[in-house]
Formats: structure tokens, C-alpha cells, sequence
């Protein structure tokens, strides 16, 4: 009887582990595959979908195309090893429409369902982050946000000339906000995206404005001889980071937006450019040639000591923070002229370990997302110039090709 | 024998009580700054025209004075620019009004350090005419960057080209 209970209690044990749920995380990745239900079908549009899904670091997606009728259950026997079926049907017609259905694949059980609409057919990629991020949330992985939001950049156009644009993550959608002038440096003012600062050259002297995205409204912030650049806002936007140059020397200042006073971060008589904020605000890292060469330096604003953030390469000229991390680009190969290799990389200031990013070619521009999961980047071969994302979890990447003139600065 | 029945039967209401758990949910919270639907994208944006820059068209020296040269990286004056430094000193006293010196680079290295070093070109240059004896309270400098390039194609001789400082009548 002893034994029976016994055998019993361990078969028990047996059965609880089979009826545990395994949560889901990073390394778990869903298997899924595409079926086009629509009329007519677009290439743009599933390389977006294949995009969103890969980069969200939470799918391994099929890239074969399987077509089927958009309403019905059927699910092919090939595709049932796969996780979920993402059905889909994309219209236009009045603008962009894209519906999705979200099954299971072993029995095609719907999981949800839900239609994608805009009056313009240009901001078709929008259609397709939304669907991809909404299935994101339903599946309930890590958000994904990021690839909802505008990436604002300017680019040259011809001598003292620029233009500013804004796009989706992909590139795919472009709009020009500011054409005509010279106007470099957007940055975004706000988490919500409805305003940026920018630099103008319109006068005689540097200008920093605020302009809003949808209203053209716009206004004066401050002006420096020389150079202005706003380099951060603080996350509850009451503060910005600049780098000013009263009397032609380059040093980091921060402006209150409420009461417009600048108080002074750096002195060093050389370069000091690109503050970031860290952590909760009372701290930023910049770049400095103090010891000789272009490299990134930690500094509470509060106070005059400055520490050294990286000991690596010998020229360290970009750099972004998001908490206690830091991206930066380092060249690293030593030609005065032409062909220089830039690679990214990840260090984190508690604790100090450092990672590569990149490994070949000139990688530059490292900008954390909002929420500091995913890397963007310019990579530069020749002539041609592609925008990277890196996922830092999954360490999944992308590249765009975006072509056409040479970016100055960009903000996502 | 009633008392490991009892036992096993107490051990086993733990177990099962276990058992009714669900596992907790990850990504719920909609991440750290909650932008999920920040970007309007139903919202029209604007596209607005800026007038041309502030005078001085041209992307080199005018108005009688001759550029300025540097090595890679560098905003110190050479030895050998000596000479153009002394001949735009001569040339900045025969000249009332402002003048304007514009800092520039080549195409490396990125953003705002790339401004950085143009400006610290110009200053050097006004710093260098103010040695000569001309009034720097008529000298203002600016930074263009790599936004003004006098050629574009990628040889050693185009970068050095673009590595310079322009000085022109401001208007």
C-alpha cells in the first residue's frame, strides 16, 4: 500500500510538469507564415511585413509566398508545423486598406482579426507596422512601438543646401517637412512626434528653431556664432542639451525650456560636442578631444570632473545613451583618405562590458529607440548609403538601402 | 497506514493547489515609455519652404581673399599657410564692414564633431588675422561643416580641397 502511494504521488509530479505553461521570452521566437488573400499582390508590402516580423526579434518568419482565400479556414498541411498563420488581404482602392487574420495553425482556430485603413496611399508601410505590432501585442511579447514612429533626418542637396524628411523605419514612406535653406541637425522635441528642433543657417548667425510637424508653426529657441546644435532633450522635454560656440569655442550647455537660462557643462578649449543624457538626467556623455584624439567622456552636470567612458580606439566621434548604455562609432582603420572602417559599438557604464556591433565597413549615426531595444545606424559603401537597425536582444538585423544624397543627421 | 493516507492525501492538495496557477504574462506593460500609438499617422504634415541661405552663393574664398588649408583632423595653421593668413590680413584692412570666415571639413567622421572642427578652423584663422594686427571685432566666424564642398569626387586631393576655411564680405 506504502508503494502504491508512492507511485502515486510521483506519477503526480509527472503530470505537473506536462500541464505547465512555458513563458514566453526572448529566446522563444513564434513560427509563422504569410498567406496573401488579396486580388492583386504587392512585393513592397509583404517585404515590409517579412521586415517588421524579423526585426520585432519575436518571429521566425516563413519568406515564401502562400496565397489562399483571405476568409477561409483552410490551412495548407505544409504550413501546420508552424506556429501561427498571418492571413492577409490588401486593397486600394479610396486609399490603402490591409485586413489581417491571426490563426492558429494546428486548427485554425482565429485568434484575431483586424482591418488597416488610410486615406494616403504613400503611408501604406504604416498600415503594415501597425498590424505587425498589434499581432506583436495579442502574441503578448515585448512591445514593439518603435517601428510605429517617424525617423526624422536631413540630408544635403546641393552646396549650403539641405532638405529635412521624415519616414518610416524602413525608408520606404518619405515626406519633406523643410525644403530651401540650410538646415541641419533635427532632433525630436517631444516623445509624441508633433514638433523637432532644428538648426538654421537663414541668417548671419546659427539658429536653433522649434518647428510642429503639422501646424508649420514655428519658433526661435536660442542662436550661437559659429555653431548650435541641440544634441539631447531631456525625457520629460523641459530641458535640451546644446552645443554652442559664443566666441567660436564648441562646448555643451543646458537650456531650460521654462525659464530659456544655459548653464555652462563643459570648458575644455578644444572640441566638446554630442551630450547625451544618462540615466535619470544629472549625468550626460559627450565627445571631447581632450586627450589628443576624438573620444567619449562621462560628467555629472552638476559638478567639473570629467571621467573617461571608453578606452578603446582612437577616434570615438559619435556617440548615444540610453540608461546606464552607451553605443558608440569608432574608425578603425587609420587612412587620412577614403575608405575608412567605422564599427559600432555597446558598452555599458555599470559594470563595463563592451560589445561589437558591426564588424566591416563604415558604420556611423548609432541612435538608440525610445525604448533602447533596437539600434539604427548609416552604413556607407562607395557611394550608396544604407539605414541598419540591430536588435539588441535578438540580435537580428536589417538593412534599407536608401540612396540618393548623403545624410547629415538623423532622429528616430 | 490511516496516518500516510492522510499524509499522502495533504501532500497531494498542496500539489493540486499548485497545479491552478496560470503563468504570469510577459510584455503587458507596454513597454518603458509607452509610445505604442504616439505617431499620428492619420495626420497630415506639412512641407514648408525656407528661403536660401544668408548671402556668400559661392563656396570658396571671395571679395579678394584667398582660403585657408588643413590637414586631416587638424584646425592648427600650418607653416606654409602663413603666407595666405598674412596675404588676408592685408586684404581685411583695405575692407570696411564685416567679414565673414567660414569653417569647413571633409567628408569624415560625423555630425556635429565634423562642425566642431570646422568652427575651430575658423576661429584659428581669426585668431591668426588678429595676430596680424586686424580688428577681430569685424570678423564672424560660422560653420559649414561638410555642407559645402567645392568637389565631390572621393580622391586625396578633393578632401584636401574641402579641408579649408573661406572668407568673404559678409552681406
Amino acid at each position: 500500500m506504502r508503494y502504491l502511494l508512492i507511485l502515486l504521488f510521483s506519477m503526480h509530479l509527472f503530470a505537473i510538469d506536462a500541464s505547465m505553461k512555458i513563458e514566453k521570452d526572448v529566446e522563444h521566437r513564434s513560427r509563422i507564415a504569410l498567406v496573401d488573400g488579396s486580388a492583386v499582390s504587392n512585393a513592397k508590402l509583404f517585404k515590409i511585413l517579412l521586415s517588421d516580423f524579423k526585426i520585432s526579434g519575436h518571429f521566425l518568419v516563413d519568406s515564401s509566398v502562400y496565397k489562399s482565400d483571405f476568409a477561409s479556414g483552410f490551412i495548407v498541411p505544409e504550413l501546420k508545423s508552424k506556429e501561427y498563420i498571418v492571413k492577409f488581404r490588401f486593397t486600394q482602392q479610396n486609399g490603402v486598406k490591409l485586413e489581417i487574420r491571426l490563426l492558429k495553425a494546428s486548427d485554425a482556430s482565429q485568434l484575431f482579426e483586424k482591418s488597416y485603413a488610410i486615406q494616403n496611399v504613400h503611408k501604406m508601410p504604416f498600415l503594415v507596422h501597425k498590424a505587425v505590432y498589434d499581432i506583436n501585442r495579442i502574441l503578448k511579447y515585448a512591445d514593439i512601438g518603435w517601428i510605429n514612429r517617424y525617423v526624422l533626418f536631413s540630408r544635403y542637396t546641393t552646396p549650403k543646401h539641405s532638405e529635412i524628411l521624415l519616414s518610416d523605419y524602413t525608408f520606404t514612406y518619405q515626406k519633406v517637412i523643410i525644403r530651401g535653406g540650410l538646415n541641419l541637425f533635427p532632433k525630436w522635441a517631444d516623445s509624441a512626434q508633433k514638433s523637432f528642433y532644428y538648426t538654421s543657417y537663414a541668417g548671419m548667425t546659427p539658429t536653433l528653431n522649434k518647428i510642429n510637424i503639422y501646424t508649420g508653426s514655428k519658433r526661435t529657441i536660442a542662436s550661437s556664432e559659429g555653431m548650435i546644435v541641440c544634441s539631447d532633450v531631456s525625457s520629460d522635454g523641459s530641458k535640451i542639451l546644446l552645443t554652442m560656440a559664443p566666441g567660436g569655442q564648441p562646448d555643451i550647455y543646458e537650456m531650460s525650456l521654462f525659464t530659456g537660462s544655459k548653464k555652462r557643462v563643459t570648458t575644455f578649449n578644444g572640441v566638446d560636442v554630442s551630450g547625451k543624457y544618462l540615466g535619470n538626467g544629472g549625468q550626460i556623455v559627450f565627445v571631447s578631444n581632450r586627450l589628443g584624439y576624438a573620444n567619449i567622456f562621462k560628467k555629472s552636470i552638476g559638478s567639473a570632473a570629467v571621467q573617461q567612458a571608453v578606452f578603446h580606439g582612437r577616434n570615438n566621434n559619435a556617440v548615444d545613451a540610453y540608461g546606464s548604455q552607451i553605443v558608440y562609432a569608432s574608425r578603425e582603420s587609420s587612412n587620412a583618405f577614403g575608405g575608412n572602417r567605422f564599427n559600432l559599438y555597446l558598452s555599458s557604464l555599470v559594470g563595463g562590458s563592451t560589445r561589437p556591433l558591426t564588424t566591416t565597413g563604415s558604420n556611423q549615426f548609432p541612435r538608440f529607440s525610445t525604448d533602447g531595444s533596437v539600434i539604427l545606424y548609416i552604413k556607407q559603401s562607395g557611394n550608396s548609403s544604407s539605414i541598419g537597425y540591430i536588435n539588441l536582444g535578438s540580435s537580428q538585423s536589417l538593412l534599407f538601402p536608401i540612396g540618393g544624397r548623403k545624410i547629415q543627421s538623423i532622429d528616430w | 497506514m490511516k496516518q500516510t493516507l492522510v499524509t499522502a492525501a495533504a501532500l497531494s492538495v498542496l500539489l493540486l493547489s499548485g497545479c491552478g496557477q496560470t503563468a504570469p504574462t510577459l510584455g503587458a506593460s507596454g513597454g518603458k515609455n509607452n509610445f505604442t500609438d504616439a505617431t499620428e499617422i492619420t495626420g497630415d504634415t506639412v512641407t514648408v519652404n525656407e528661403n536660401g541661405t544668408e548671402g556668400g552663393l559661392g563656396n570658396s574664398s571671395a571679395d579678394g581673399f584667398t582660403s585657408v588649408y588643413f590637414a586631416f583632423g587638424d584646425y592648427s595653421i600650418s607653416g606654409a599657410m602663413q603666407r595666405k593668413i598674412s596675404a588676408d590680413a592685408s586684404r581685411a584692412s583695405q575692407v570696411a564692414g564685416k567679414i565673414k570666415v567660414e569653417g569647413n571639413c571633409d567628408e569624415f567622421g560625423t555630425d556635429e564633431y565634423n562642425y566642431a572642427l570646422g568652427l575651430k578652423r575658423a576661429k584659428a584663422v581669426k585668431d591668426a588675422l588678429g595676430a596680424e594686427g586686424v580688428d577681430t571685432s569685424k570678423i564672424v566666424i560660422v560653420s559649414y561643416g561638410e555642407s559645402n564642398p567645392v568637389c565631390s569626387s572621393p580622391t586625396d586631393s578633393c578632401y584636401a580641397r574641402n579641408r579649408r576655411v573661406d572668407l568673404r564680405l559678409a552681406r
